[in-house]
């Protein structure tokens, strides 16, 4: 889920649009009170907003629907990211809508108006230099940057690439908006980042599972990008003495142990949520959250303990999320000083 | 919890003048350097979050850009830039204008 704050309803307030894993994208509206409950972003018929596959709350299962496909279209998609964008500037924000199983973006357009928008029902595929976009790897985020500062904002896409095993990784592209109208048009692929090619004995970067923001981070005048990520790398296992092995063994039962702890913790927060309306379920997760917080985060200060020691004696394969700058050196000049 | 709650009271009104000034700083070319892991407080930035996804974003209206995380559980948390420019405090959760945590739950 990345957000994105933008003034999506047109009232001067900030509000926060993503996407999420259910395969839809949602809304947190802004106000002067602050930041209000999350809702879902609903078409002009009053329906969800999905791609292909999305979860369903009421009967708890994933579905898979061909209702929305562009005429001649076979998507597959299940949107995981979206943002708000004014595609055809006519001052009101459509949607881009990322898919997380195969790299596409769709458009849905607002047919009404910034305050009372009316969104598409056809997921149109979004086109760069002619072709459907097809971020590598997959695509886990995407975002809407004046890259090349012509007063037009351009797409970057992260990808999400294996974000289990050894092959590709992610990496972070960008299409430039060459649009010489109101309506945007992207150009053809750029690579601001290359998927990681991985295998290494330490975390050097985000490796699988890329997303990305920009913004001048260093006061130099140039974009910096900012990643978030998994970093996958192997470390050498070690020869264990006798004393190593045993510890190995007694961390790997408190590993166990803890796990069933916060295991039946997880159980006793999900009771008597089944068969509960929605709303019902979640205020009652949540009480049940607060009343075992402190039992979860004691438990899950525990298992970081064990595994990073259990790390430490055995090496191996290693995953772990994290966020990474990356400045910009291209000469802290800025675009406007080029012109 | 105080301070993230006098956040979510402060936060969208002031954040687009912060937008702009964010959206002034812009380069033709690439040229990265290595990267750096960020942290937040004493904690590494996002670390053991489910896919980590950083935004900057003023949340305070100081004029600095601070670091919003959003993650797949549906949860949001904010490291607000110090006065030094260069680090960041420690995470807090995005509260909403009730007090609760916002949360854009999944499946």
């Amino acid at each position: 889920m990345s957000p994105q704050f933008v003034d999506f309803d047109g009232d001067g307030q900030l509000d926060i649009v993503a996407g999420i894993f259910d395969g839809s994208p949602h809304l947190v509206r802004g106000s002067d009170k602050g930041w209000g409950k999350p809702e879902q972003i609903l078409d002009r018929e009053g329906e969800r907003i999905v791609l292909n596959q999305y979860w369903d709350f009421d009967i708890k299962q994933w579905v898979k629907t061909r209702d929305f496909d562009a005429p001649g279209t076979k998507a597959e998609g299940q949107c995981t990211s979206a943002v708000a964008f004014d595609w055809d500037g006519d001052g009101d924000l459509d949607l881009l809508l990322g898919d997380y199983n195969t790299g596409a973006v769709f458009r849905r357009m607002n047919e009404g108006t910034a305050a009372e928008p009316l969104f598409s029902r056809i997921n149109e595929v979004v086109h760069a230099a002619g072709a459907p976009i097809e971020v590598p790897g997959k695509v886990a985020t995407l975002r809407l940057v004046d890259w090349n500062a012509d007063g037009r904002l351009d797409l970057a896409c992260g990808g999400m690439g294996d974000v289990y095993n050894d092959d590709e990784g992610g990496g972070v592209f960008l299409y430039l908006n060459e649009g010489e109208g109101k309506t945007a048009a992207f150009g053809k692929r750029q690579t601001l980042l290359a998927p990681s090619a991985k295998g290494q004995a330490e975390p050097t970067r985000p490796d699988a599972g890329l997303y990305m923001d920009f913004a001048d981070h260093d006061g130099d005048g140039d974009l910096d990008m900012v990643v978030g990520g998994y970093s996958l790398w192997k470390m050498p296992e070690p020869t264990l003495n006798a004393v190593q092995k045993e510890r190995v063994r007694e961390l790997k039962d408190q590993q166990a142990d803890l796990n069933t702890q916060r295991n039946a913790l997880s159980k006793r927060i999900m009771e008597g949520t089944e068969g509960l309306d929605r709303d019902a379920a979640d205020k009652l997760r949540k009480e049940r959250l607060a009343e075992f917080s402190e039992d979860l985060s004691a438990i899950g200060k525990r298992i970081q303990n064990v595994n990073s020691e259990l790390e430490k004696l055995e090496g191996g394969a290693k995953r772990r999320s994290m966020v990474w700058l990356y400045e910009n050196l291209g000469n802290g000049r800025t675009a406007a000083a080029d012109r | 919890m105080k301070n993230s709650k006098i956040l979510s009271l402060a936060l969208p009104a002031a954040l687009l003048a912060a937008d702009a000034a964010l959206a002034q700083a812009t380069v033709a070319m690439p040229q990265f350097g290595s990267p750096v892991l960020l942290k937040a407080g004493d904690a590494l930035l996002g670390q053991d979050r489910l896919y980590p996804s950083p935004v900057y974003q003023d949340m305070n209206g100081d004029g600095r850009a601070d670091l919003v995380i959003g993650d797949l559980r549906g949860h949001m948390t904010v490291a607000l830039r110090d006065a030094n420019g260069a680090t960041f405090g420690a995470e807090s959760k995005l509260q909403g204008a009730d007090g609760a945590i916002v949360d854009l739950h999944n499946w």
